[in-house]
């Protein structure tokens, strides 16, 4: 029996987000996992378990490439990259397979500050030389956001105006987008898209300025515009973002994440602290480390 | 056959550092990170160390905490989910160390420069980036054979000193890693000197069997120090996970308190009785 799409009453902010990533990823792409990101994780899963079940990962933290989807972990995430088919080392890894012809890669980053171009910051807040906050840094996103054919692809679980900032408030562009409105010079195709907590947002053909591609049900315009830093295109009959469907949402409740240790993106504070308890006393009651394996 | 360079962690740290080295670290955030030799450095106090790795964690935290550390070379220090690195991040902030800002290939390279024994290394990215502003010794240049390519020429990085922590190790020097090697074998052929500290000792017949063999050939190792849990709290696969609440615990004290009841005169065994003994590694084990 025909049916239409039915679509998911009761999800939440980090389940929109991880099923918008999800849709992001084609068939044959290799999806690369970077450190501390469970929510990329989650919606790559569950782009394995939708419609692209030939995707392949590749662990940064193994450097592996491996074919088979695991539910997401957070402790035994090195088990998952020992059941790789091909390890790399970090050089080849850096230099070698990702910025490849041959290789479709998509990556999620989730910058600090972004710009009306896509310019990402990763590195600090206030002056470099003396910094009022120092983040991590920037891994390898200064080294493929200016490579990837597919483009890079960016998120943020808080849409708002510390987010996304004007060119001139990004203390320190670590990730490339496109510089001065135009392409980078070194041929990948710059930022796709933003995904965030309110909308999903997209680049200009011509300007090459993030504009609104799709706002998120129950989400109010004004809202958009004042928790952004600038002007953001806004184009004629805008769309309402396409909600989870209840395929998806099973799909990554059920199996790619159930633990929800996506949520970790999302949360702050006490919340946060007790959510990671509980997820840290979860898993090391597990018996088999091996993060399960989804069939 | 051959001369062993089995010795004990005290000895392979205070005859192979010193103070001012650049040290390179192996292992990838919380994973396979050679915890228990940078105890001991902090524990016999070495300074102004330059400290180089791929991607860092807790190890270079605690370096920083310990006042060992004068600049750091790496493209990501963080505690993942845990939060952000809080001696980095502070001593940063005040000004106290110098950071060489780093990407992935800055580094990959800058080892790569540092075996073909080039001065620097050609990449087709950090372009467009402010990597330039920040760092002197980088600069962006067009192709010299004539295709029109910018290019960014990044310079060698040269180790006196490779600190790794391997599962497998003989007594000749040769280390066996399961599971991914990331720039441990870049290290070990560049560094000076390489200290490969080991959960298990094995005989160079063992090594021959394992899967990938000598990862880390006994050629370029100086020492070799068995230390069971030798990267807790970080992980050494196969064998543990890392202990996430050991992270948080170094995430809750204070630093000097920290370093009162897990490093200063303790010993492996004292250290995991402090942490938490049997039952952490009941937790821990894979």
């Amino acid at each position: 029996m025909e049916r239409m799409t039915e679509y998911s009453k009761d999800y939440t902010a980090d389940e929109i987000l991880t099923v918008l990533m999800a849709r992001e990823v084609k068939n044959d792409d290799v999806m690369i996992v970077g450190v501390a990101t469970p929510m990329v994780w989650a919606a790559f899963t569950l782009a394995k378990l939708t419609h692209a079940p030939e995707a392949i990962y590749h662990y940064i933290m193994g450097n592996t490439f491996v074919y088979e989807p695991r539910q997401v972990s957070l402790l035994y995430l090195e088990m998952n990259t020992a059941r790789a088919y091909r390890f790399q080392n970090s050089g080849e890894c850096t230099l070698e397979s990702l910025p490849s012809d041959t290789l479709t890669t998509i990556e999620f980053f989730r910058p600090a500050q972004v710009d009306q171009f896509g310019n990402t910051n990763n590195i600090c807040i206030g002056d470099w030389e003396k910094p009022k906050i120092r983040f991590p840094g920037c891994a390898g996103i200064a080294d493929f956001s200016m490579f990837y054919k597919r483009g890079t692809f960016l998120y943020t679980t808080r849409h708002d105006t510390k987010t996304f900032v004007t060119s001139d408030k990004v203390n320190f562009i670590s990730g490339v987008g496109f510089p001065d409105g135009k392409p980078s010079i070194c041929g990948g195709s710059g930022p796709q898209c933003m995904i965030t907590n309110l909308a999903y947002l997209d680049f200009d053909d011509s300007t090459k300025r993030m504009r609104v591609g799709s706002i998120h049900p129950g989400i109010d315009i004004e809202e958009i515009k004042s928790s952004t830093g600038f002007e953001l295109l806004i184009p004629e009959g805008l769309k309402e973002t396409e909600p989870p469907t209840i395929k998806e949402i099973k799909a990554l409740r059920e199996k790619a994440d159930p633990i929800g240790i996506r949520k970790l993106e999302i949360l702050a504070g006490s919340e946060r602290e007790d959510f990671l308890n509980d997820i840290i006393e979860k898993e090391l009651a597990m018996e088999m480390k091996f993060p399960k394996l989804i069939k | 056959m051959g001369t062993s360079k089995l010795m004990s962690l005290e000895e392979a740290i205070s005859t192979f550092v010193q103070d001012g080295d650049v040290v390179g670290i192996g292992g990838l955030s919380f994973w396979r990170k050679p915890v228990s030799a940078c105890r001991e450095i902090i524990r016999q106090g070495k300074k102004n160390l330059t400290i180089c790795t791929f991607v860092g964690g807790i190890e270079v935290d605690m370096l920083i905490g310990g006042g060992c550390v004068s600049e750091v070379k790496a493209s990501f220090v963080g505690m993942e989910v845990f939060g952000m690195a809080p001696n980095y991040r502070k001593a940063i902030e005040a000004g106290q160390i110098k950071v060489s800002e780093e990407s992935e290939a800055s580094i990959a390279l800058g080892l790569k420069c540092s075996y073909l024994k080039v001065p620097f290394m050609p990449l087709k990215g950090i372009i467009g980036t402010d990597f330039p502003k920040v760092r002197d010794d980088i600069k962006q240049f067009e192709d010299p054979l004539g295709s029109g390519t910018q290019l960014m020429a990044l310079p060698k990085i040269d180790l006196d000193v490779a600190l790794l922590h391997v599962p497998y190790a003989d007594e000749l020097g040769n280390g066996n890693i399961a599971g991914a090697v990331w720039l441990d074998d870049d290290m070990a052929k560049i560094a000076k000197k390489t200290i490969i500290t080991c959960e298990k000792l094995v005989e160079l017949e063992d090594i021959k069997h394992l899967p990938g063999k000598a990862q880390l050939p006994m050629q370029t190792t100086q020492a070799v120090v068995k230390v069971p849990f030798g990267s807790h709290p970080t992980s050494c696969y196969p064998n543990y996970t890392f202990d996430p609440k050991h992270i948080q615990t170094y995430l809750k004290m204070n630093f000097n308190d920290y370093k009162q009841k897990f490093i200063s005169k303790k010993s492996q065994a004292q250290y995991l009785e402090e942490a938490g003994g049997v039952q952490t590694i009941l937790n821990v084990l894979l």
